[in-house]
């Protein structure tokens, strides 16, 4: 079981922090913590989150990116950020 | 104008001519909208037909499907049908009456989270909580739902939106249908694979129905000349008949198409996602492949088998440029093809019961090329995809990712709104038929010419099956031995009916279903112990299949 940090923005739009972790459960990852704040317009959530699991980080970083709410996504690794979109 | 008539209008606009629904009060501005509109509505007796029916007409028609119902339970009976079309990637648009925007999160009469409770089972959602947003709102979620790999999309509507009149605007066109060019690494790496393959096979899946790539597919399958296996949703990609064509793969897959993707050193995966009932045993599948996964979703490549090269955007691209010719392989495509011949479907020997998978085979032989079968869900779907023979995707409609009990009838219903000149059949079995029976009622209603072929083996089939061979046949809560009288049923609700007993009948029978102009219902009565051969069983490897037992 490995820890892994997304670090995520999302519009803000009706339900995409909701809809953010269910796919990480649904996708058996397990949130274990999580910080949202908005951006300076409101416009948008960027969202750190770190999940704990046996399956690949990237198997989840790519759902995330499948979600229409979402613009982007990166992984949080050995102090690197990695940039999937 | 008010919200609702501008919703009507902007359907319109999207092209939709066909809403499958039902009505009821938070939907009802709605309701009062259609009345003044071209747009044809179909009601349903159930909001879960309503659901299936718009995933039977994009299935059959490659449009956007849509549905419609009223908030509360008539948003929750449409769930079922939404993740169907989640599960199979079929883009449908779902639009839901909610309760007034002040009474939303007060446990109002008939509210209740609907964009909540779909979370899981769609593409995307939309809460149209702000008129302003309903152009952009319904022009998004028609492109959304078609657009890369399709989805259901839910547009939530409250009362009050729908009942304010207010200066609507329609969204400019927008948003590119367009998935990119392949990457060429990805491309350059795949070609490499295929040159140094010497046993190569393409797993063909739904994806490239979807993709609008059967044409770039055939030519890829003409160019490469390697050997091609098909899950239940890729039947059709190739038609059943080509020489190079081994059948469908996995659980109830034919033995030849089985033994190739066991033996081969190179999976092409197209359009598929490597679904438990195609792969089994996932550890033991194609073990010794190295995989080439071409899909419009990325997030498919490396979900469940880890792709050695992984093809992303535009499958059409991918596929021409894919199209080599491949001169190591000709051995290789003589040991597939004696296996198909071997392990071709035999029939059973003359006799007065009727064999399910030869009145199939001998209906789907002479049944012309506009012939959609409409399949529910057990062992007549396994028997239909052995069986029937497709010339396109789009002409089996089968629930295969949910495996929807009830969804032959309202698919096959969608299918006939959708292409009124097909033959469209649903076969069906005596489980299936009583979880969405009501819909006798809409076949009536509007004098629709599906024929639908009942395979009655007073049994839940499948799940006995199962019993007999997995659990010691230790028989639970299968017999349906009370069945009612299904052609009287149907003569009841106005749709002619026959019983097929014998395996005389079935030739006429036949004649009945391709000739006849109108409906009908055919009850064929099958033995009780028929089972769908070859099987792997749960937690096998597709190496360990099942061969039929003689009793």
């Amino acid at each position: 079981m490995s820890a892994t940090t997304y670090q995520i923005r999302l519009k803000h739009s009706e339900g995409s922090l909701v809809r953010l972790l269910g796919l990480a459960r649904r996708r058996r990852f397990d949130v274990t913590h999580l910080i949202a704040h908005p951006s300076p317009d409101g416009d948008f959530l960027d969202v750190q989150m770190t999940v704990e699991s046996e399956r690949s980080e990237s198997v989840l970083a790519r759902q995330i990116e499948n979600l229409l709410d979402v613009t982007h996504v990166s992984i949080a690794g050995d102090g690197a950020l990695h940039f999937l979109g | 104008m008010n919200g609702a008539q501008f919703l009507v209008k902007a359907l319109e606009k999207e092209g939709v001519d066909i809403i499958f629904g039902y009505p009821g009060g938070a939907i009802m501005p709605v309701y009062d909208a259609l009345l003044d509109s071209s747009i044809r509505h179909v009601l349903v007796r159930h909001e879960q037909a309503a659901a299936l029916a718009a995933d039977g007409y994009a299935r059959a028609t490659g449009k956007v499907g849509v549905c419609m119902a009223t908030s509360g339970p008539g948003a929750t009976n449409l769930v079922t049908g939404i993740a169907n079309s989640f599960m199979d990637s079929i883009p449908v648009v779902v639009i839901t009456g909610q309760v007034p925007t002040h009474l939303l999160g007060t446990d109002a009469f008939q509210e209740v989270d609907i964009f909540g409770i779909t979370l899981p089972v769609v593409k995307h959602s939309f809460l149209a909580a702000q008129g302003d947003d309903l152009g952009t709102i319904v022009h998004q979620a028609f492109h959304i739902a078609r657009s890369g790999r399709p989805g259901p999309v839910l547009i939530d509507l409250p009362k009050d939106i729908a009942n304010t009149v207010g200066d609507f605007r329609f969204a400019d066109a927008s948003g590119s249908d367009d998935l990119g060019e392949p990457p060429q690494d990805a491309v350059d790496r795949a070609i490499e694979m295929m040159r140094e393959s010497r046993q190569p096979v393409i797993y063909a899946g739904g994806g490239i129905g979807m993709a609008q790539a059967i044409d770039e597919f055939r030519d890829f399958v003409s160019g490469t000349r390697i050997p091609v296996v098909a899950t239940l949703k890729g039947l059709g990609a190739l038609p059943t008949g080509h020489e190079l064509f081994l059948g469908m793969m996995g659980m109830h897959g034919n033995k030849a198409a089985n033994i190739a993707v066991q033996s081969c050193d190179l999976l092409i995966c197209t359009g598929a996602r490597f679904d438990d009932r195609a792969t089994g045993k996932l550890s033991g599948f194609a073990p010794h492949a190295r995989v080439i996964h071409i899909d419009a979703d990325p997030s498919e490549i490396g979900k469940l088998r880890q792709a050695e090269a992984g093809v992303t955007g535009d499958m059409r691209r991918a596929l021409k440029q894919l199209t080599i010719p491949l001169n190591e392989i000709q051995e290789w495509r003589e040991e597939c093809a004696a296996n198909k011949a071997s392990h071709a479907w035999t029939y059973p020997p003359d006799s007065p019961e009727v064999s399910a998978t030869w009145f199939l085979s001998e209906l789907s032989r002479q049944a012309n090329e506009n012939t959609i079968i409409a399949s529910d869900v057990g062992q007549h779907q396994m028997w239909v995809a052995q069986h029937c023979s497709f010339s396109t995707p789009r002409n089996h409609l089968s629930s295969g990712g949910l495996g929807t009990m009830g969804f032959g009838l309202p698919a096959a219903i969608g299918a006939q709104m959708g292409r009124p000149d097909a033959t469209v059949v649903n076969v069906t079995g005596d489980g299936s038929i009583m979880m969405n029976l009501q819909e006798l009622a809409t076949l009536k209603r509007y004098d629709l010419p599906i024929k639908i072929l009942l395979f009655d083996n007073h049994m839940l089939g499948m799940v006995r099956q199962w019993q007999e061979l997995f659990h010691n046949r230790r028989y639970s809560e299968v017999d349906l031995s009370d069945n009612p009288d299904f052609a009287a049923v149907a003569r009841a609700m106005g749709i002619p009916a026959i019983r097929v007993e014998e395996s005389s009948e079935v030739q006429p029978a036949i004649d009945r279903i391709l000739s006849e102009p109108g409906n009908l219902l055919v009850h064929v009565i099958i033995h009780s112990e028929a089972n769908v051969w070859p099987i792997v069983g749960p937690g096998k490897s597709n190496s360990e299949m099942m061969e039929e037992r003689r009793r």
